[in-house]
């Protein structure tokens, strides 16, 4: 926990001196003195003094110790899912909501572990279908269509 | 209070149908939520705002407040059958809980909680009901610098209690604050952090916060350890308590909802505390305190009071002053917001037609618990062993449904996915992700009502200390954080003994 609390307050002590930099922008843009500058200006100094603190306690040993460690493999895992959940985004997009998510579903399942051809079907599909149908028909909000855009 | 407004918000939430249904839909989700491990109420709320969107804000607003109730009720049939709370505010009810279903007595233990958890909502939800408009009516005198002393003293006190670096929540409560200051400048009008994107002309909504850090950041959680985690089994039979053993507890159980009521009305402690210290009450004033731990009745009942008389405490200063009292009432703030409604003195008196309902929905919640609860336990204690490789890609897919359908906007998408990764592992290193969800609410009215101020005060700070009402807010706010710094120092030295005495021992 050490070593990462050392680069979080290097992190905030970089992020606050931008803020601060950057903010200057909107000086010119208020008539009063507090103008939009002001706000962030203030948080980006307490955000700064935040990130010494941080940096002189992680030197003095004045730690958290972990209480979780991160799983490689776990990690990998989730990488993987959001690499998925990024394509779901596009596959939405070209096939639409409802079969979109019945794919994404089925093949999320698949990856995490689960057994059974037939339950990774019917709960993905049942899924996608029932909250696509809470949205067409009872919310009334639109849900992308892709290329079959007669269904909405 | 009035009577006559209550009156007509009785009938029009009770002789409505679809009201009952919205309530009812809200109460199950929740039980459903709550039940499963690593699902909180919080959560439950995030992913069912996006389904309120096309409803009117009242039947929105009975739903979600179904979910609240039912999600801190829920928690504890996990925590009883399986050991492992559902929610944090269980994890006082599976000391007594568990060895009860060590002991076969699982349904009733759940039968228990069920009336204590009906006895002690109904209690909060009495007394939201005759106080806000009390509150309200000194809210209605609050200038700039109340407002602003109110946000500083409703972030020192969640910031102070949420987690276990006082530094670190105040680091979380301040990137929170910056997270508010992207967008349009509430005062000037002027874009700020938006680096010529569309998108972020409007800021970062709290939809998108909240799904991010409560949603999907615990997707990746359970994606990560689902290989780790045990299957779980569970079923439970007799669920109901005998009248005898109501009336034995019932002393307990009035007490602890009175507790549990005062502690969720202060913001920043929420339901899991409100559990813990009217457990520690109930046993501290038992005639026979030994027996607590081993499996009782009272132990069960206790909590559960508490915890849900804490869900109509924490409306209170939710709904009259705009202060969340925890991380689900913040999220209710947002639910109110998104539906055009702003939380605080204001609210009682500009939008009477949806605060009346929002009572007598919570009472009638109490009710729709009672009957959901106690007829369909068994069902809820087979949800629990619904297969994680199934649930976690739906949530996931829910998550990603939330995010979108607010602004029909792929962008939320990825923002809300990228707000879930940096919430991970905040999560890992021990930065709490609630002051983040509380400053994005507190934070346009602090930056607007601290400006406002200066400007009226020509820029001189002391008018926050000349006003006696703003002066209390920051001197309690001050006292709070200052004790808190103490408390979680003695509690780390504590923690730090301990270890270096197991490790003596090894």
């Amino acid at each position: 926990m050490k070593r990462a609390d050392i680069g979080v307050g290097i992190g905030l002590i970089i992020l606050s001196t931008w803020v601060f930099w950057y903010a200057n922008v909107y000086r010119e843009k208020e008539i009063y003195i507090y103008g939009p500058n002001f706000f962030p200006q203030i948080l980006s100094v307490l955000m700064g003094l935040c990130g010494i603190i941080l940096i002189i306690r992680a030197m003095r040993g004045e730690v958290l110790p972990k209480t979780d460690r991160i799983d490689i493999r776990g990690f990998l895992r989730m990488v993987i899912a959001i690499g998925m959940c990024i394509g779901y985004l596009f596959l939405m997009q070209g096939i639409g909501f409802a079969m979109g998510t019945s794919v994404f579903l089925f093949v999320l399942m698949t990856f995490l572990g689960q057994q059974g051809l037939t339950i990774r079907i019917m709960s993905s599909m049942a899924a996608s279908v029932i909250v696509w149908a809470i949205f067409r028909y009872f919310l009334v909000i639109p849900l992308p269509t892709g290329m079959f855009e007669f269904t909405f | 209070m009035d009577f006559e407004l209550l009156y007509h918000a009785f009938g029009t939430v009770m002789l409505n149908p679809t009201n009952f249904l919205f309530v009812f839909v809200g109460i199950t989700a929740g039980i459903i939520v709550g039940a499963l491990p690593g699902l909180t109420a919080t959560m439950g709320c995030a992913l069912l705002i996006p389904f309120t969107f096309g409803l009117p804000p009242v039947q929105g607003l009975l739903m979600l407040l179904g979910i609240f109730c039912g999600g801190i009720y829920g928690g504890s049939i996990s925590g009883i059958l399986i050991r492992t709370p559902g929610t944090p505010s269980a994890a006082a009810t599976l000391l007594d809980g568990y060895p009860l279903s060590q002991k076969g007595l699982g349904g009733k233990a759940i039968g228990m909680s069920t009336v204590a958890s009906f006895l002690g909502g109904i209690t909060g939800a009495i007394i939201m009901t005759f106080l806000s408009p009390q509150i309200a009516k000194i809210g209605l005198k609050f200038g700039p610098p109340e407002f602003f002393a109110l946000a500083i003293f409703g972030l020192g006190m969640i910031i102070t209690i949420s987690g276990r670096s006082l530094l670190k929540g105040i680091i979380s409560g301040l990137f929170g604050l910056l997270i508010t200051t992207i967008g349009f400048d509430p005062l000037s009008g002027a874009p700020r952090f938006t680096f010529g994107s569309q998108n972020l002309l409007g800021g970062v909504t709290f939809i998108q916060a909240l799904i991010g850090l409560f949603g999907y950041a615990q997707v990746f959680r359970n994606i990560e350890k689902i290989l780790i985690l045990p299957a779980v089994k569970s079923r439970v039979e007799n669920i109901l308590p005998t009248l005898k053993e109501i009336r034995e507890s019932l002393k307990t159980i009035m007490k602890s909802a009175l507790m549990g009521t005062f502690i969720g009305s202060i913001p920043g402690t929420g339901c899991d505390i409100a559990a813990f210290v009217a457990y520690g009450e109930a046993k501290r004033s038992s005639k026979h305190p030994e027996k607590f731990g081993t499996g009782i009745l009272e132990g069960v009942a206790a909590p559960e009071a508490g915890n849900n008389g804490a869900t109509g405490g924490a409306m209170i200063p939710m709904l009259t002053l705009g202060v969340p009292g925890d991380a689900v009432t913040a999220v209710l703030l947002g639910a109110l917001t998104i539906h055009g409604l702003q939380p605080g003195p204001m609210l009682f008196r500009d939008h009477l037609d949806v605060i009346y309902p929002i009572f007598a929905g919570m009472i009638m919640a109490q009710f729709i618990l009672l009957l959901v609860g106690l007829s369909g336990a068994r069902v809820f204690a087979r949800m629990i062993n619904v297969d994680r490789k199934i649930l976690t890609p739906i949530i996931f897919f829910l998550c990603v449904v939330g995010s979108y359908a607010m602004r029909f906007s792929f962008f939320d998408v990825g923002l809300s996915l990228i707000i879930g990764v940096i919430a991970y592992f905040m999560e890992y290193y021990g930065y709490p992700c609630s002051p983040i969800l509380l400053a994005l609410i507190l934070g346009p009215m602090a930056e607007q009502n601290l400006r406002r101020s200066l400007i009226i005060s020509h820029g001189d700070p002391l008018i926050f200390f000349k006003r006696p009402i703003s002066a209390a807010f920051i001197i309690i706010a001050l006292f709070v954080i200052i004790t808190s710094y103490y408390r979680i120092k003695k509690a780390m030295e504590r923690e730090a003994q301990m270890a270096a005495e197991k490790e003596e021992i090894d």
